[in-house]
């Protein structure tokens, strides 16, 4: 239907615009495309350019969706709204037919002709183009066709919009799908600084191409484009690991995490409203009140509701856990099999839509993870089978009994750790210790020891130039990726702060990327209390630090007390949020118990465990729990993950 | 229903505890209601005509809910005589905004309102007319939709199941291009757990849904409980629910948290 | 964050006991009672009756609000601000055991037996506290047995709440951690 045509990018200045939608409008066309209704930025009829949501920018979340005025004068500076194009290529209600019955029994079936209105779509995402390529493959791609839709489709020209930004529930580019537009376009724009950069993508987009005032695009502004483009392929943070994804999902066709999703899932059907691929529909039925002619409509429905799957004498689908493991699997598993490709596109309306916010990235990731990733450490460069020399750059004491070492390891692998892992510190003449990262930085490992037994006395009383030994880094660390648009805590209890450090560094680095980050930190007396000469620093660059310690004296005019009074008294509750926790065991479990009442949900609560490790690399069978190796499925576990092992003798 | 093939079926409307909304709704339907009233026979409908009957009814509108003893006897009477009993309107199907009252001491609250409380007989509880007899079929609502009153008279003469889908407002929203307001607006909203039916109304008119026409089935009450009273709180969102289906069991326990009125007009007898 | 202590203050520490500044009306009163952890699981009646044994008092840094082993002058609840709970310990001074934060009760020994402070109460920083005066509030819950059954179970839960983090205190998680397999 559409054919790629070769043609020079070119450049429409902003002003221009309007000509492309005088274009469009002839013949008695009538443009679509997006505009300020409600709240929100909706697609309905654009009659010029002032029509267009110039300067406004869309914030979205699971569960929420806000417009911002910016004073731009962008024209395409947000994302998707509720409306997909849908609405105009598979309209909510469509007339079928109208059967008559006549007094003497006859009947009489006038079905109904497809008149579809003279559409331009103007501002098409691409992940919106791949929705109704996959509406194409599954109402005219097959033996039966849905003639309304296909003359709805025939009928409307497709004006694509690159995408310059992304949103927080935006996952195209995990899916394969954008942010960049490689087809079904009849032209494609790119919005930069005073215009467009335009190409066109069929023998229609030719014809208006060549009707526009476009000039030849500069590489700077090509270079403009592309860039806009790339950046919104780095915004988005978050995805679906979509390798295998199809039989990873059907071979958990039994997992007790239907059952949970249920909980929150309201079956209110708004995910399949939204959704650009979601095809379900049912037939209405109005007659007149002799029952002599009834006009059957087709109107969209949704495999959520009650009697969606009902049969005579039963239904197929009672159960709420039934109708979203129905969703969720259709969507990315026998969409595959029925047609070829997954049933979703990435857009992310589903997870702001949802009323409670259920976002189908993390179902997907607790529910199908990839292979491998509860099992074992991803292998990262290094060398943690064999000992690599560490030259001491540095010894500072930070209390009485704690000092950090810079080592500068002649394995530059090592610095390739992530926040949370470990190394094997190896002294000769002493035991291992796993010691975990407190830093990486300036080409060197930091790491933070206490004196707790002659093997860490003697390695903080070592001298600048010294070497050790260090394999690693090894184990699981802290899931930032899972943070990015979240409202943060960290809690960490005495040296409890050295393995969260490497997380703090990697959350203030990419500050914007986060919702609120609070760390809660406790310690034994304002003397033990580590790194304080950091906390003011990290305060500035957006962390809010709370402190608390057990008992102190008269000087001491901060809090004192456990950990948790300074979550307890807090006013927020967050069901957006994400916790980070290190520090004794059961100083954990009790910031996990006051961390579930505030609404942050046991997958999403992590904690840094320890045990007795030898090899630190799951061969020597000391550091077990239940069926984990802390050292190489951990030392960082989601409570969901173990929180049935958190108990004695385990 | 087994109607004499030459005779319209008789029909009856009645109310008990009610504001006579919901009976207006036929009178509503003004284009249409000739052609009903040729089909169907009015024997009984105080509302809209004079005339009177005992029944025996082909089928029988109720509304209100059941707030006294002669209207607890009453519907027993009725039921013996309809052919189907279609209760209509919250008051009837949930109980109503009078049943606010059931979490109350209803002497109590009898006593601050008359300044005579023994001249008044009613119950302590205001009841849908299903926890009395059984029902045939609920039209939901307050008011209850035109188009649903028409599509049961319909398929009362065609003879098929009336369409009354059992599904969240959420859908009628979404199809009519309505920007959710909870999502969208921070509005609290009881639209997904609510029966479908009135058009979504007032999300349409930027307003949260507060469940007018009740339930429906399987709502994921405490779920969107959770969600509204972590942006507002949990007073505001057992608030929600103590409305005009407040009664409907799957709402009466955030309904019932919000309402602690026993003792509020316990001190003023003689109304101060 | 710590600050620094100046000498006018730590001699006031010794001083006189503060019985505050009043202030705020009736609405105010019900609003910080309602807004509080406390407060906002009690029945709003309860509240109501309540808060006529209350006022709003202010504290500025350094104020003596109990005093130990005096007679409990004040049950409250912090609103804002910060107050620290000292013990005196013989040969090792003051010690701050707890702090009391915004929202968390203060004094609960005004409504137990035999009603004597057991830590010496100090604003940290300038503080309001919702204060309840011991003799009267104790007077109208001997007076309403329903007014007392929705007071105690909540202020059992305060202490219970205390009790628990008391606990960990104790056991002194932190002198216990160790990076290293000792030997």
């Amino acid at each position: 239907m559409v054919t790629t045509v070769a043609a020079r990018p070119g450049f429409l200045r902003r002003d221009d615009l309007e000509r492309l939608i005088a274009l469009l409008q002839e013949g008695g066309r009538t443009v679509v495309g997006p505009t300020v209704r409600d709240g929100a930025i909706v697609y309905d009829e654009i009659r010029e350019v002032a029509d267009l949501p110039a300067g406004w920018t869309d914030d979205q979340a699971p569960g929420r969706y806000r417009i911002s005025q910016t004073g731009s004068d962008r024209l395409f500076d947000y994302t998707v709204g509720p409306t997909s194009w849908k609405r105009f290529t598979f309209p909510p209600r469509v007339p079928l037919l109208t059967a008559g019955r006549s007094t003497a029994g006859n009947a009489a079936f006038d079905s109904a002709r497809p008149d579809p209105p003279r559409l331009a779509f103007l501002g098409v995402r691409a992940c919106e183009i791949a929705g109704l390529l996959v509406q194409d493959r599954v109402l005219s791609g097959g033996p039966f066709v849905d003639e309304d839709y296909r003359a709805r489709r025939e009928a409307a020209v497709v004006v694509a919009v690159q995408c310059t930004c992304s949103g927080k529930t935006c996952f195209c580019a995990s899916m394969g799908t954008g942010p960049g537009v490689s087809g079904g376009h009849d032209l494609v724009l790119t919005e930069i600084d005073g215009g467009f950069v335009v190409d066109s993508g069929s023998p229609l987009g030719a014809q208006l191409f060549s009707r526009l005032p476009i000039t030849a695009a500069t590489p700077e502004q090509l270079a403009s484009a592309v860039g806009g483009v790339a950046e919104a392929r780095t915004q988005q943070t978050s995805g679906v690991a979509l390798d295998g994804i199809r039989d990873r999902l059907m071979d958990q066709l039994d997992s007790p995490r239907w059952a949970e999703v249920a909980d929150r899932c309201l079956s209110c059907a708004n995910c399949t409203m939204v959704c650009p691929t979601c095809f379900c529909t049912s037939v209405t039925l109005a007659s007149d009140l002799d029952g002599r002619s009834t006009d059957l409509d087709r109107q969209w429905d949704s495999c959520f509701t009650g009697n969606f799957a009902k049969v005579a004498g039963g239904n197929f689908r009672s159960r709420r856990q039934d109708r979203y493991r129905q969703w969720l699997t259709h969507k990315f598993a026998t969409w595959f099999d029925q047609f070829g490709s997954a049933g979703c596109v990435g857009c992310g309306r589903c997870i702001t839509w949802c009323p409670v916010g259920i976002d189908v990235r993390e179902e997907l990731a607790v529910i199908a993870p990839p292979y491998g990733e509860n099992a074992q450490a991803a292998v990262v460069a290094g060398s943690p089978g064999v000992y690599v020399t560490a030259t001491v750059r540095s010894v500072t004491p930070e209390t009485a009994d704690t000092s950090t070492l810079q080592l500068e390891p002649t394995d530059s692998g090592l610095l390739a750790a992530r926040p949370g892992q470990f190394v094997m510190v190896e002294q000769p003449g002493f035991p291992p210790l796993p010691i975990s990262i407190s830093r990486v930085a300036d080409g060197a490992l930091w790491l933070t020891i206490r004196a707790a037994g002659p093997a860490t006395t003697a390695v903080i009383a070592l001298r600048p130039g010294t070497q050790l030994g260090l394999r690693g880094p090894l184990g699981r660390g802290w899931p930032v990726e899972r943070a990015p648009g979240r409202d943060v805590v960290v809690v960490a209890g005495g040296i409890g702060l050295a393995p969260v450090r490497p997380l703090i560094d990697a959350l203030l680095r990419d500050r914007s990327r986060f919702g609120s980050l609070l760390l809660a930190y406790g310690a034994r007396t304002p003397a033990d209390r580590l790194y304080t000469g950091e906390l003011d620093r990290w305060r500035a660059a957006g962390l809010e630090v709370q402190e608390i310690v057990d008992r102190a004296g008269e000087e001491w005019l901060g809090s004192v007390g456990v950990v948790t009074n300074l979550l307890d008294q807090r006013e927020w509750r967050s069901r957006e949020g994400i916790a980070f926790i290190c520090g004794p065991e059961r100083m954990m479990r009790a910031t996990v118990s006051t961390l579930r009442e505030r609404g942050i949900p046991r997958r999403r609560i992590f904690l840094s465990m320890e045990r007795h490790m030898e090899c630190g690399i799951g061969l020597c069978g000391h550091c077990q729990m239940g069926p984990y190796f802390i050292c190489k499925d951990g030392p960082v576990f989601a409570v969901s993950e173990i929180s049935d092992l958190m108990r004695e003798g385990i | 229903m087994t109607i004499d093939a030459g005779r319209r079926p008789r029909v009856g409307v009645v109310k008990l505890a009610s504001c006579d909304g919901c009976q207006l709704t036929l009178l509503d339907l003004e284009d249409q209601l000739l052609p009903i009233t040729e089909r169907f026979e009015l024997v009984e409908f105080p509302e809209a005509t004079s005339r009177r009957s005992e029944g025996p009814y082909d089928v029988l509108l109720v509304e209100g809910a059941i707030s006294t003893p002669e209207q607890a006897e009453e519907i027993v009477h009725l039921r013996a005589r309809a052919g189907l009993l279609v209760t209509i309107g919250a008051c009837a199907t949930a109980g109503g905004i009078q049943a606010l009252r059931n979490w109350a001491d209803e002497p109590t609250w009898r006593a601050s309102v008359y300044p005579n409380p023994d001249d008044i007989s009613s119950l302590a509880t205001a009841t849908p007319v299903s926890e009395h007899v059984h029902v045939d079929a609920e039209l939901r609502g307050c008011p209850i939709a035109p188009d649903q009153l028409l599509e049961l008279l319909t398929a009362l003469r065609v003879g098929r199941r009336p369409q009354l889908p059992d599904e969240a407002v959420c859908l009628e929203c979404k199809r009519a291009g309505n920007v959710c307001v909870l999502v969208a607006g921070n509005a609290p909203c009881l639209g997904p757990l609510t029966h479908t039916g009135c058009g979504a109304l007032c999300p349409a008119y930027l307003r949260g849904c507060y469940a007018c026409f009740g339930p429906r089935e399987q709502p994921n009450v405490d779920s969107l409980h959770r969600w509204i009273a972590t942006d507002h709180s949990d007073e505001e969102a057992d608030r929600l629910f103590a409305g005009f289906t407040a009664w409907a069991p799957p709402f009466q326990a955030p309904a019932g948290r919000a309402l602690p009125i026993a003792d509020a007009h316990a001190k003023e007898p003689d109304g101060a | 964050m710590a600050r620094a202590v100046t000498p006018e203050w730590h001699s006031a520490l010794r001083s006189a006991p503060s019985y505050g500044r009043a202030m705020g009306d009736q609405a105010d009163l019900l609003a910080a009672f309602a807004g509080s952890w406390f407060g906002e699981a009690l029945p709003a009646q309860a509240r109501m009756r309540l808060v006529e044994c209350a006022s709003l008092r202010e504290y500025p840094t350094g104020a003596v609000i109990l005093t130990e082993l005096d007679e409990t002058r004040v049950f409250g609840i912090v609103t804002t601000g910060r107050v620290g709970l000292r013990v005196l310990v013989p040969e090792r001074g003051s010690v701050t055991i707890l702090t009391v934060e915004p929202g968390d009760v203060l004094g609960w020994s005004a409504l137990v037996g035999p009603h004597r402070s057991t830590s010496t109460a100090v604003a940290l920083e300038p503080t309001t506290v919702l204060a309840f005066d011991p003799s009267a509030l104790r007077a109208a819950l001997s007076a309403d047995d329903a007014l007392a059954a929705t007071l105690y179970p909540r202020l059992l839960e305060a202490v219970t709440r205390r009790l628990t983090a008391t606990r960990h205190q104790l056991l002194d998680l932190y002198a216990q951690q160790a990076e290293a397999v000792p030997w």
